[in-house]
């Protein structure tokens, strides 16, 4: 569903230019809005997950003990414990680190493809631009999935290989919405102001038009890594997660469906954890985004 | 929220498929019955099993015993095996064995028809034999030829229903072999129509014909009602009592067994660990353990760390297995400590079930003395700047279940405070059957079980390599002389006490070698609704059997 | 605007056609290409693997036996010859035989296609609660529009595997409201398509509302106000007709990721489909199988994709000029 996100934007809208002048740290949070501030939070607190698991987790992740199974959740096992006595709290934030990875992996690499690809063909346009746009079609009629399932054949299903599956993946929608920018930020009138004050080509590129065309890839960063970590996840749906114990989200969520009648925590807990993070940065990115677009912020 | 309404089952009459009007037709023409027997036979005919299965097979026809559950519907065999191991008649009503134990004269059932007409005699044995044993890629049955290949010197048919099979040298399991659904007969004219026809619908002359393959949803299986070669083991001759079964392969726990509570199937197999203690006072459940090998680790013996047998010994140590199994299938599954044979298995040696019981300290001392006794940061054991890395390779969702790769997660765990790093490592079903990241030296160790009535399996485990080829089957690649000369021996020894002696030794051979670490045998568990009777779990390989099923009206 | 269409227009329109439906074909081409290449020169003996495969069981096989495999399916032919009777049989509607099953391809396929209407009725289902969230609650800021406005954005990051497990479960396993086991009948696809349909509401959702609050404060929608038209009047018949334009966009393309997200939510609740037949495909290397799926798939979203193209002038008239 990664596919979806470039066009939240329209592409044929052509940005403002960026204000002068930067607001200070401390203006920038009073302004805020309560529901950004929560997301904010809630995403420090992931980080802090993913950094320093130990910090938060009450029992070791891994270990397993068969006198304490399927526990429901209480004050000693937060989440409850899953078929083996393990502490699901305890494994969630463990797994928070290789599903945030995948996810900022994936869309870094899919943000890299798109610049590569996007600027290549919006700079020059003429037949490579055609080109580029013909490759990225078939790009597109090219099923996620099947890309994901070679990457997995061929390489086994680590996170690396996850990552490659879904930033390759997803990388033709960043790319197509990034030429869509450098077309309309080319002939938007501040650029041709610039160029008739004769700056050099390369200072018009550095000065205004990538700065100007990237603002939209704000909000599709954000979306883009809570997107990528719902679609790694699925993967392992199909048997194709990185492999046990890794408590990577998708994995816990998928070794939880064999017990959602008997333990739902098993199976709602993690899923959780998904969501709240992929909303989490979704609200601050469009915050982020309306800001940069000098709008005001409604969700 | 709207209130749990109590199950809502479909009533009998409301059921597709049930033709009252028609049973009573065909126990009319039927009529040879005595009228009691007629009257009981009507009231049970009718309906059609709704089964939920687990896992789909590639074919439908030989290979993997996914796919023998559903061979045994509609094909049969030359004998039968009872529960007790003795073997009775089934398409053959009587055999004869010459002294020297080489030439089987077997004597068939006369008027026998496959589903497509074709008439079931010798002629028809000797076209199967000669497909099983070929070196044409299409037509070799190869389950069949590792069993019987090397043994099987002739097939000819002295009469039309007289079948002679003349062998190179004595082999005592013969008879049990022929009774597994490999060895199951098909119509030779169909088999001439190639292996696509072969592949999704055989012809047999079992009591269901299949009608038709509904890939990833559905096995249509029709009642043949001509059925009249029913195996010794049966509970009835003639033709089964339901119309026939729909064989849904279910993969999914949750929707398998939800899909019993709520009355879309009348039966469904492996019922999942957490849901047994319900679905034993809600439905009927039988269950089967299957001989042959048991899941069991196979430690791959010709390379690090395990051509060790101290490593291999201290590996076998590390872990509670015995509760690892219980707990991962809450008791209802029994622990298979003796890696050799599955515990069903007449051969199976009970001395060795306890053999290598959780003791960490022991496996330290073992492992100090190996020289594995550098320890890297996390607590991982190694040796001249190695890890003591185990790649442990399994087909999860396949041939082991959710349930059992919990047990591995749980070995994993405990291997680790000993300072084992155990590494899973999941193969697709595809991949797996391929053999695909399983050369010999891409793994220490694959728990896999392989299904048989008795101790003829170690064949097929202990093959030493042959000319080059690699045995995949012999996954701990342990090939000792010693080891092959006593299975060979007790494979030609028809005397029972000297036979059982000689695979006892191989067994106490393998386990105390520790080329394998028992872990748990394959189940085969069926829960029906308590209006479906009769659904039985046959021998060799615990094949659920439908013919006699019948829905209580 | 001309009553009667100038003759240029004619075949500057017929013109734009041909380009469109060449592109779309120089696509399906390149996906086929693309394909064909990638499986073949995957590491791993193809021959071995059918042999495999059929068998059901790992055994070394000799090399006759490869060699007869390898005659059989042309593999000993050189893979220009191989390329070349590939697109030979393409361009003749022919996909080949399955290795593994040895069924026509074409045929399978088929079996295959009336469970792939998850993906048309997710998208259809995903419209329709898109369109019923969004009309009467976008542009407007009370507490109810931003909990619609709210939920859309939580909905489109659910998992959609995440909904169908809790669906089924909730639905079908506890409140016995729905069936267990999809089936292919209709009612099957009702928990399904709600799971796939729910997150790409929420997308379908934010994207018009975007637009639908950028067209409500056009000039035009203010003169119809002030003429006396209802607001319902106004959103349903001026509006809606303009914003729907990204959304439309949006629907082409979300038709490709539905097939990849089809595919979870068969396995979820275990119905069959192309999907699942991809994944077996793709590990059994089964050539013609996973080509034939593919190039489905892709024929499926390049002409979805040819028809929101030549759509979006019939939806919105201004872009007729262009």
């Amino acid at each position: 569903m990664t596919l979806a996100t470039d066009i939240l934007r329209r592409p044929e809208a052509v940005p403002r230019p960026r204000r002068p002048g930067m607001r200070r740290p401390a203006d920038l949070v009073r302004g805020l809005p309560g529901g950004v501030l929560v997301a904010g939070a809630l995403i420090a607190l992931y980080l802090v997950m993913a950094a320093a698991p130990a910090l938060l987790q009450t029992h070791p992740p891994f270990r397993t003990d068969l006198a304490a199974t399927l526990r429901p959740p209480s004050l000693d096992h937060l989440f409850g414990t899953d078929q083996s006595g393990r502490d699901l709290f305890s494994r969630v934030v463990e797994g928070t680190r290789d599903s945030l990875a995948i996810g900022v992996g994936a869309t870094s690499l899919s943000l890299t493809l798109a610049l590569l690809l996007g600027v290549t063909a919006g700079l020059a346009g003429g037949a490579l631009d055609r080109a580029i746009g013909r490759f990225l079609e078939v790009m597109f009629a090219f099923p996620n999935l099947f890309l994901a399932l070679l990457l997995i054949t061929v390489f086994e299903a680590t996170p690396v290989t996850l990552i490659a599956a879904v930033g390759i993946g997803t990388a033709p929608g960043y790319a197509r919405m990034v030429r869509g920018q450098f077309l309309a930020v080319k002939g938007a009138g501040y650029v041709e102001a610039a160029r008739a004050l004769g700056h050099s080509r390369l200072r018009i590129l550095r000065r205004h038009i990538l700065p100007n065309a990237m603002r939209p890839l704000v909000a599709m960063i954000t979306l883009g890594v809570g997107q990528s970590i719902v679609w790694a996840s699925s993967l392992a749906f199909l048997g194709l997660g990185v492999a046990p114990p890794s408590p990577e989200w998708g994995a816990l969520l998928d070794a939880g469906r064999n017990y959602v009648t008997r333990a739902w925590w098993l199976e709602v807990m993690p899923g959780l954890a998904i969501i709240v993070f992929a909303l989490s940065v979704t609200v601050v990115g469009r915050h982020v985004q309306d800001r940069l677009d000098g709008r005001a912020g409604t969700p | 929220m709207i209130p749990p309404n109590p199950a809502p089952r479909p009533s009998p009459a409301r059921r597709p498929g049930r033709h009252p009007g028609l049973a009573a037709a065909v126990a009319l023409i039927l009529g040879l019955a005595a009228a009691a027997g007629a009257a009981a036979q009507e009231d049970k005919r009718g309906g059609i099993i709704r089964y939920g299965h687990l896992q789909e097979p590639p074919c439908l026809y030989a290979g993997w015993v996914q796919a023998g559950y559903i061979q045994r519907q509609y094909a049969d065999n030359l004998v039968a095996r009872t529960q007790d191991g003795r073997i009775v008649p089934w398409l053959a009503t009587d055999w004869t064995v010459s002294d020297d134990n080489l030439t089987y004269t077997f004597r068939l059932k006369p008027e026998v028809r496959f589903h497509d007409g074709t008439a079931l005699d010798a002629a028809a044995i000797v076209v199967n034999f000669e497909r099983w044993l070929s070196d044409d890629p299409d037509k070799v049955n190869r389950n069949a030829k590792l069993y019987v290949g090397d043994v099987v010197r002739s097939v000819t048919a002295p009469g039309p229903l007289t079948l002679r099979i003349e062998l190179a040298r004595p082999y005592q399991p013969f008879l049990t072999v022929l009774s597994t659904y490999f060895f199951g007969i098909l119509s030779p004219t169909a088999l001439a129509r190639g292996p696509q026809e072969l592949c999704e619908r055989p012809v047999g002359s079992g009591p269901f014909i299949v009608e038709a393959w509904n890939r990833g949803r559905n096995v249509v299986l029709k009642r043949n009602p001509d059925y009249n070669s029913a195996p010794a083991t049966a509970r009835h001759a003639g033709p089964a009592y339901v119309d026939g079964i729909v064989w849904k392969f279910l993969k999914d726990n949750t929707v398998r067994y939800g899909s019993l509570l709520s009355g879309e199937s009348d039966a469904i197999y492996d019922i999942p660990a957490v849901d047994w203690d319900e679905a034993r006072t809600r439905f009927r459940v039988v269950q089967d353990v299957t001989g042959g090998t048991p899941t069991r680790l196979q430690l791959n013996t010709a390379r690090p760390p395990f051509d060790d047998v101290r490593v291999r010994r201290a590996f076998a140590q590390v872990s509670e297995r015995q509760k690892a199994v219980e707990a991962a299938f809450h008791g209802e599954i029994p622990f298979n400590g003796n890696g050799a044979l599955s515990l069903s298995t007449p051969e199976h040696l009970k001395d060795l079930a306890q053999s290598y019981p959780y003791d960490p300290d022991a496996a330290n001392r073992l492992l100090d003395e190996a020289g594995w006794t550098g320890r890297a940061r996390d607590g991982i054991r190694t040796r001249d700047g190695r890890r003591l890395t185990v790649r442990l390779l399994y087909a999860g969702g396949s041939l082991i279940t959710s349930d059992g790769i919990l047990v591995l997660q749980i070995l994993q765990d405990q291997a680790r405070a000993v300072g084992f790093d155990v590494v899973l490592k999941p193969i697709p079903q595809a991949d797996w059957f391929a053999g695909k990241g399983r050369g010999p030296d891409d793994y220490e160790a694959q728990p896999a079980y392989w299904v048989a009535s008795s101790a003829e399996i170690l064949k097929i485990s202990w093959r030493p390599d042959q000319g080059g080829a690699v045995n995949a089957n012999n996954a701990s690649r342990f090939q000792p002389p010693v080891l092959w000369r006593l299975i060979e021996e007790a494979d030609r020894t028809f005397d029972d006490a000297a036979r059982l002696a000689r695979y006892e030794e191989a067994q106490r051979l393998i386990v105390g070698e520790a080329a394998v670490v028992g872990l748990f045998p394959l189940a085969v568990t069926i829960a029906s609704q308590p209006k479906l009777k009769d659904v039985w779990i046959s021998s060799p390989v615990s094949e659920p059997v439908f013919h006699d099923a019948y829905f209580e009206k | 605007m001309s009553a009667a269409p100038s003759r240029s227009r004619v075949t500057g329109w017929h013109r734009r056609i041909a380009r469109l439906v060449l592109g779309a074909a120089a696509v399906f081409w390149a996906v086929a290409t693309f394909t064909f290449c990638v499986q073949t020169l995957l590491p791993g003996d193809r021959a071995e693997l059918i042999l495999n495969v059929k068998a059901g069981t790992f055994t070394q096989p000799t090399a006759a036996e490869l060699a007869q495999i390898n005659a059989r399916y042309g593999f000993d032919a050189p893979l220009a010859v191989q390329y070349g009777r590939f697109l030979g049989g393409l361009v003749r509607g022919d996909l080949g035989t399955s290795y593994q099953t040895q069924g026509p391809v074409r045929a399978i396929i088929a079996e295959q296609a009336a469970p792939t209407l998850l993906t048309l009725s997710a998208l259809a289902l995903a419209w329709a609660i898109a369109l019923l969230l969004t009309v009467p609650s976008a542009g407007r800021d009370g507490s109810l529009a931003r909990l619609v406005s709210g939920f859309q954005v939580a909905a489109a990051v659910a998992p959609p595997y995440w909904i169908g497990t809790i669906l089924l479960v909730v639905l079908g396993v506890k409140l016995r409201l729905l069936r267990v086991e999809s089936g292919t009948g209709p009612a099957g696809l009702v928990m399904p398509a709600f799971a796939l349909a729910i997150p790409l509401s929420g997308f379908i959702g934010q994207v018009i509302r975007e637009e639908f609050a950028r067209v409500l404060d056009q000039p035009f929608v203010t003169s119809a106000r002030m003429r006396g038209m209802s607001d319902l009047a106004v959103r349903v018949r001026l509006v809606l007709r303009h914003a729907v334009l990204p959304g439309v966009t949006l629907s082409g393309w979300a038709l490709g990721a539905l097939f990849s997200g089809a595919a979870i939510i068969e396995t979820v609740f275990a119905r069959p489909g192309i999907g699942g037949l991809l994944v077996m495909a793709t590990s059994a290397r089964d050539v013609p199988l996973v080509t034939g799926i593919i190039l489905a798939a892709a024929g499926l979203y390049i002409l979805a994709n040819l028809l929101v193209d030549l759509a979006y002038p019939i939806i919105d008239p201004r872009l007729r000029a262009r």
